[in-house]
């Protein structure tokens, strides 16, 4: 990835797969789909903001030593999700939001192929499919 | 640098610069040059492609995620030749007369701003959609509100072969929303005038635009052969940017020393995206998305529900939580129901557009406690609406639990507490961003007057959202154009005078 280094974009493939569990199942050329939508959005914002999703990236990696000892990619799973839902309702705003921006990246990642829009029974039309009643 | 002269410039090519390019091109006949300067592309038919990422970054800035500077809220606000009339659905409502009393410009009445709405409304052919090409996703609004005993209204819509995609907000890809790209533009260009899309105007000057086109890869290639330019502007320029960048640039080119009011009196209509399901398939993502809307708590609880519906990413970054939950109910999209919700904010001087060092626009905007009110409400209202209609279990974004049953449908108060309405947590939105450029009756209180001439310089003009001096609580779009076709008429009037 340009926008990351390879540590952080190492660990945003960990967190997608406890965002959302089917990044964990995507062959090759479906994690490389996620990777160029997450890559790309990410270029196309300002540099800072770029910097201050890496950074976000590091605190979520180590915030967890406090209060588990260990580093998020070395949590088990269960953990691994209970300090993700601490953070998303955590009493810092910019925690909270600085998760809801790392969850939107991965959802964008994902269900921004349009290769998953069958997987969840979205089959848009321009000529609108069906018509207007299932 | 090359130069170019024209004696109007038109800054922006959305609801606001189309209406006023169509009403001055006349005057192209007369010997007036007249140009758009347009920062977004002119995509070609066949680039109408309906995929979600790829649309979203050609035709919104930053793809429709533009943060606010506390990260609260995302703004979705179009970049294209006819702004944001290419995404929005082509809902056009006449803004209500309480709302043009609230305003208090003075020389700005309700009949004037009426009468041009309904001028748009008939160039833009908005009707209503008969009964038969409407879907279950707004079927089941109706139903559920007329259940609940809530009044619900039709949309009237500017739309003509509609084929029902449903891909509105990612630009129709068969022509039928009759946004400023299809009508106003081609109009104005027909009769003489040059609209100069890839174009991003950097500063204004005394009757002088700094301008750079670069064009993006993607749409036709602007008229002007990529660089920077100076365009002189002999005898008037409008501003025609939108909430954001019109007060932006301003700010950028030195006004706010003048204007003290400059950038401020932002409002946005915060809104949330609440989804429903139906044990069954319904309809959802073919027919139009957006039919009705429920005005039952406009005045008291100061919010909007209306019909929409959503894609894939933009569906999941409005749901809370992650994991096996949310994958859950993204698998049961084609029997999902939604419900946009309009919190009708107010609009106070600390909510604006500044910039940063780059010169870049930064939304500084806090939600008040008033508005999470609105919004927590609105999620308790919503929910109540999905489940008479049928719904099996709901979402809500404050909700104690990810999924609410039908069995608690009674129980949806308590269920969705008001502490857990939290900004950063909750995924807030805003397509509809007003002010900044308020109008008014002098520098003290306005940017312009009701005829969008800014105050002390006579030959700038605003024509765009900005000018709303509070939200307009209703969709926008078409008194956009209204007030544009006054600022048009006004410089159409005067026009013997500034030139000369």
């Amino acid at each position: 990835m340009k926008s990351l280094p390879p540590a952080e974009a190492e660990l945003l493939r960990v967190l997608a797969a406890r965002i959302v569990p089917e990044t964990a199942g995507l062959d090759a050329a479906g994690i490389g789909r996620f990777l160029a939508i997450v890559d790309g959005a990410l270029m196309d914002r300002e540099p800072a903001v770029r910097r201050a999703f890496a950074t976000f990236l590091r605190v979520l990696r180590r915030a967890p030593v406090l209060r588990y000892g260990r580093r998020f990619e070395k949590l088990p799973s269960e953990r691994q999700d209970a300090f993700l839902a601490w953070l998303e309702d955590c009493p810092v705003g910019l925690l909270r939001a600085g998760f809801w921006g790392l969850k939107a990246m991965v959802f964008m990642g994902y269900y921004g192929q349009p290769e998953t829009n069958a997987l969840i029974g979205y089959a848009p039309a321009s000529d609108g499919g069906g018509g207007p009643r299932a | 640098m090359p130069e170019r002269d024209a004696d109007i410039v038109i800054i922006g090519s959305g609801a606001g610069g189309g209406a006023v390019a169509s009403v001055l091109a006349p005057l192209v006949a007369r010997g007036l040059r007249i140009v758009v300067l347009e920062w977004g592309a002119k995509l070609r038919e066949e680039e109408y492609t309906g995929r979600e990422v790829e649309m979203a970054s050609r035709l919104y800035f930053d793809s429709g995620g533009t943060f606010t500077k506390d990260r609260s809220l995302t703004l979705a606000y179009g970049r294209a030749y006819g702004g944001s009339t290419v995404v929005y659905t082509g809902t056009s409502l006449t803004v209500p007369e309480q709302v043009i009393g609230r305003w208090a410009v003075p020389g700005l009445g309700f009949a004037d701003v009426h009468a041009r709405s309904l001028k748009y409304a008939a160039e833009n052919n908005v009707h209503l959609l008969p009964e038969e090409d409407i879907n279950d996703n707004n079927r089941l609004f109706l139903a559920g509100c007329r259940a609940l005993g809530y009044h619900v209204e039709q949309f009237p819509l500017n739309l003509k072969g509609c084929r029902g995609s449903s891909l509105c907000n990612l630009g129709c890809p068969n022509r039928a929303k009759q946004g400023s790209h299809r009508v106003q533009l081609p109009r104005a260009e027909a009769a003489g005038v040059e609209v100069v899309t890839n174009c991003r105007v950097r500063r204004i000057g005394e009757r002088l635009c700094e301008a750079v086109v670069a064009n993006p890869g993607y749409g036709e290639p602007s008229a002007w052969e990529p660089g920077e330019y100076r365009v002189r502007a002999k005898v008037i320029v409008v501003c025609a940017g939108g909430a954001v960048n019109s007060p932006a640039l301003l700010l950028r080119s030195g006004f706010g020393d003048r204007l003290p009011v400059l950038g401020r009196y932002l409002s946005l209509h915060p809104a949330l995206i609440l989804v429903g399901e139906h044990e069954q398939p319904i309809s959802n993502f073919n027919g139009h998305p957006k039919s009705y809307y429920c005005d039952e708590f406009w005045e008291r609880e100061r919010f909007l529900l209306e019909t929409c519906f959503y894609f894939p990413f933009v569906t999941a970054k409005n749901l809370i939580g992650f994991g096996a939950e949310h994958s859950e109910l993204m698998r049961a999209f084609p029997r999902l129901q939604m419900i946009l919700v309009l919190a009708l904010d107010p609009a106070l001087p600390d909510n604006r557009v500044r910039l940063d060092r780059s010169g870049e626009p930064v939304v500084d905007y806090t939600l008040t406690p008033q508005v999470l009110d609105s919004l927590h409400a609105s999620m308790v209202a919503s929910a109540k609406v999905f489940f008479a209609a049928g719904a099996r279990r709901v979402h809500a974004p404050a909700g104690s639990r990810f999924f609410i049953d039908a069995a608690d449908a009674d129980r949806v108060a308590e269920l969705i507490p008001r502490e857990n309405v939290k900004p950063g947590k909750i995924s807030i939105t805003s397509a509809h961003l007003m002010g900044g450029c308020r109008m008014g009756r002098d520098a003290t209180d306005s940017v312009t007057d009701s005829w969008g001439r800014v105050h002390g310089v006579p030959w700038l003009f605003v024509a765009d959202s900005s000018l709303f001096p509070q939200c307009s609580e209703v969709n926008p779009y078409l008194t956009v154009m209204a007030l544009a076709d006054r600022v048009a008429e006004g410089i159409t009037t005067r026009i013997g005078e500034l030139l000369a």
